[in-house]
């Protein structure tokens, strides 16, 4: 329910790539395939599990033939295509890359450091990416005070295990 | 009369001090969430899920509907106070709303914005209290069959009424069916399309799918704008109240939309959107003032968000007695009472009246809370609204980790988090909606088992399906709903030619 509704009441809104209907393609034909490898069924009948599969499969296929197509279509109908920034050069990108490798980072330290240090970490990074350096007081007293009251409800309030700090009590 | 005395029972165990407490917290945690732009209900609901992981089923539900309400509410102050909808049911809210505020009129908008809420949620519950049995005791009568063809109604439903993008909603809804096969296979042992990774054998866990796209994936849509100039925001206001003359203005409106909102709520895929923008246009339309929607008219605001309250209430009843939630929210609703052991559908009713109608119960009484919280202590709530978004973003990262974590104890479900926060990003950047994929998450399972089951029964004829005058029914459905929607377009492409 994200998109703000209205806008775009009947006509089919065209985005000018066909990339995306390409990938579920892609999708659809690697998934088809793969359900025609699972290996047979031990007890009932032996295609059993791949009945639902292939109907997803194949259903997969047309739908995003059939968005293809209509993409192709648009595209030679509209001569003028409108200029589409490639996504990785569009306002936030790098923001979202750096906050996907933060967070795999995140994923490393914490089981490693323990929930308080990591989240720690994790937020001081983030503000920095977004409230910059210069902010320092203000993010290390937010990531701070985030990390020690989630720690304290979670764990000791609501009973939710959260990896400890190897040597400290948090 | 089995339904008062149920009602009743329901009312003793939401009325409990702590469970009162539980629902006041969660109103206000929601209500927060909810003034973040870009983040409504579904988010609140999907990231303070946590919270109530240690609780009873009944406190679980009733902290989930109070955050459920307070996002809508907050929703709605955002919309009103700086013109950033939290989601797409708060858009209508921004259309008269925020021309108020512009006009120095605010106190009147956020206190009938209040008002049209209540009394949108309270009618809608009443509504549900008389439908919610009988609908139960029908789908009672449903086989494994019939709940085939009623998933596979209330998937088509939700993904033709997308907007302006059926084909994408299909292809959405197809991925998210894809991802629910994904794991052992529960009839037959056979570990499906896991790419030997033994975590996912047991399958991906449909909480995880939610938090990725719901808060990831939105937060990640709003980086773009992250910078953009800080809103000011009104702060100290006067009496936060209408005027008899407003009063006047609104009251119909209000009624009129509360019906109309629980109605289209209680539809499988229209929702809280559909609701409150129907509503709008109905009154602009009705209207005497109709020059002045746009513009400040506070019927304008009144009306969307009476529907939209009733919606929110209306789209419980599919969860609730058939297990099929209608719309983002309440298919975060019912991960909550999946997590819980509790499995929607018409058992539910039979096996835990308790539960449900604490549940019911709690709505009446978090509607009342959230308007009592959200009249007078509208000044103190909206002060949120000038905490910059570049701190609080983070913050809505890290409570997504720790849902993330408190599900399974594992960090691998860090990865699936990134992975799909990244998926849904991807997909609202290329118009594919999230929404028919995350229904079609929660119940591709249950789909699947119905099929293989009601497949069996008929010992491998698809004639089953088509069998009963319940599934023909259902079937008739499907393709109205798949049609109906190229067959307005090609009424309307056949008007423009002619005009």
């Amino acid at each position: 329910m994200g998109t703000a509704a209205g806008a775009v009441p009947l006509e089919e809104t065209v985005s000018f790539s066909i990339i995306p209907s390409l990938l579920f393609f892609v999708l659809g034909l690697v998934y088809t395939v793969s359900t025609a490898l699972l290996p047979e069924a031990a007890v009932g009948r032996p295609f059993e599990p791949k009945i639902f599969p292939f109907m997803l499969g194949g259903l997969m296929l047309v739908m995003s033939l059939a968005l293809m197509i209509r993409e192709i279509k648009a595209l030679k109908g509209n001569e003028e295509i409108q200029e589409h920034l490639p996504f990785y050069k569009e306002a936030g990108f790098k923001k979202i890359a750096l906050t996907c490798v933060f967070s795999v980072l995140y994923a490393l330290l914490f089981d490693k450091v323990g929930y308080v240090i990591s989240t720690i970490i994790f937020l001081e990074l983030e503000l920095i990416l977004f409230n910059g350096v210069k902010n320092w007081k203000i993010n290390t007293a937010v990531s701070l005070a985030f990390s020690l009251f989630i720690y304290i409800v979670f764990s000791k309030l609501l009973g939710v295990y959260l990896p400890m700090t190897p040597g400290i009590w948090i | 009369m089995d339904t008062l005395a149920f009602l009743l029972d329901g009312f003793m165990v939401a009325l409990t001090p702590m469970n009162l407490m539980w629902v006041s917290i969660g109103g206000l945690l929601g209500t927060i969430i909810g003034m973040l732009p870009g983040l409504g209900p579904a988010t609140g609901v999907a990231v303070l899920l946590p919270l109530t992981f240690s609780m009873g089923p009944t406190a679980a539900l009733i902290t989930m509907g109070g955050v459920y309400y307070g996002a809508m509410y907050g929703g709605s102050r955002a919309s009103i106070l700086i013109n950033t909808p939290g989601d797409g049911a708060a858009v209508a809210a921004t259309f008269d709303g925020y021309p108020m505020t512009k006009q120095g009129r605010a106190e009147s908008a956020l206190a009938i914005s209040a008002i049209a809420s209540f009394i949108g949620g309270i009618f809608a519950t009443f509504c549900m209290v008389a439908i919610a049995i009988p609908v139960a005791r029908f789908a009672l009568r449903f086989g494994p069959a019939e709940y085939f063809m009623l998933f596979l109604f209330a998937l088509s439903a939700t993904a033709s009424m997308t907007e302006g993008n059926r084909l994408r909603g299909f292809i959405a809804t197809i991925l998210g069916l894809m991802i629910a096969t994904i794991g052992i296979d529960g009839q037959s042992g056979v570990s499906r399309f896991t790419m030997g990774i033994l975590e996912l054998q047991s399958g991906i866990d449909f909480l995880i799918v939610i938090i990725a796209v719901y808060a990831l994936g939105e937060v990640f849509k709003s980086f773009k704008n992250i910078d953009s100039g800080q809103a000011t925001v009104q702060k100290s206001f006067g009496k936060i109240w209408i005027s008899r003359e407003e009063w006047k203005r609104s009251v119909w409106p209000i009624l009129r939309s509360a019906p109309l909102g629980f109605f289209v709520g209680a539809l499988p895929g229209a929702g809280g959107t559909m609701a409150s923008l129907m509503s709008y246009n109905n009154e602009k339309q009705l209207s005497k003032h109709s020059e002045e929607f746009g513009d400040g008219a506070i019927e304008g605001l009144a009306a969307p968000e009476s529907a939209n309250n009733a919606a929110s209430v209306g789209a419980m009843i599919p969860m609730l007695t058939l297990g099929i939630p209608g719309s983002g929210t309440t298919a975060v609703m019912m991960g909550a009472l999946l997590l819980l052991g509790l499995q929607p559908g018409p058992m539910l009713f039979q096996q835990q009246p308790l539960i449900v109608w604490g549940l019911i119960a709690s709505m009446f009484i978090g509607n009342i809370i959230l308007a009592v919280m959200n009249i007078p202590l509208a000044g103190l709530l909206v002060r949120v609204l000038s905490v910059p978004p570049k701190i609080l973003y983070p913050i809505v990262l890290g409570l997504s980790f720790v849902g993330a974590y408190a599900i399974s104890y594992s960090v691998m479900d860090f990865f699936l988090l990134i992975g799909f926060g990244l998926l849904g990003y991807f997909m609202s950047r290329s118009k594919f909606p999230s929404t028919p994929m995350i229904l079609a998450v929660i119940v591709g399972n249950n789909m699947e088992q119905s099929f293989r089951r009601a497949y069996k029964i008929s010992d491998g004829s698809l004639g089953i399906f088509f069998a009963s005058p319940i599934c023909l029914i259902l079937f008739s459905l499907t393709v109205i709903s798949i049609l109906y929607p190229l067959v307005k377009a090609g009424i309307a492409k056949r008007k423009t030619a002619e005009a």
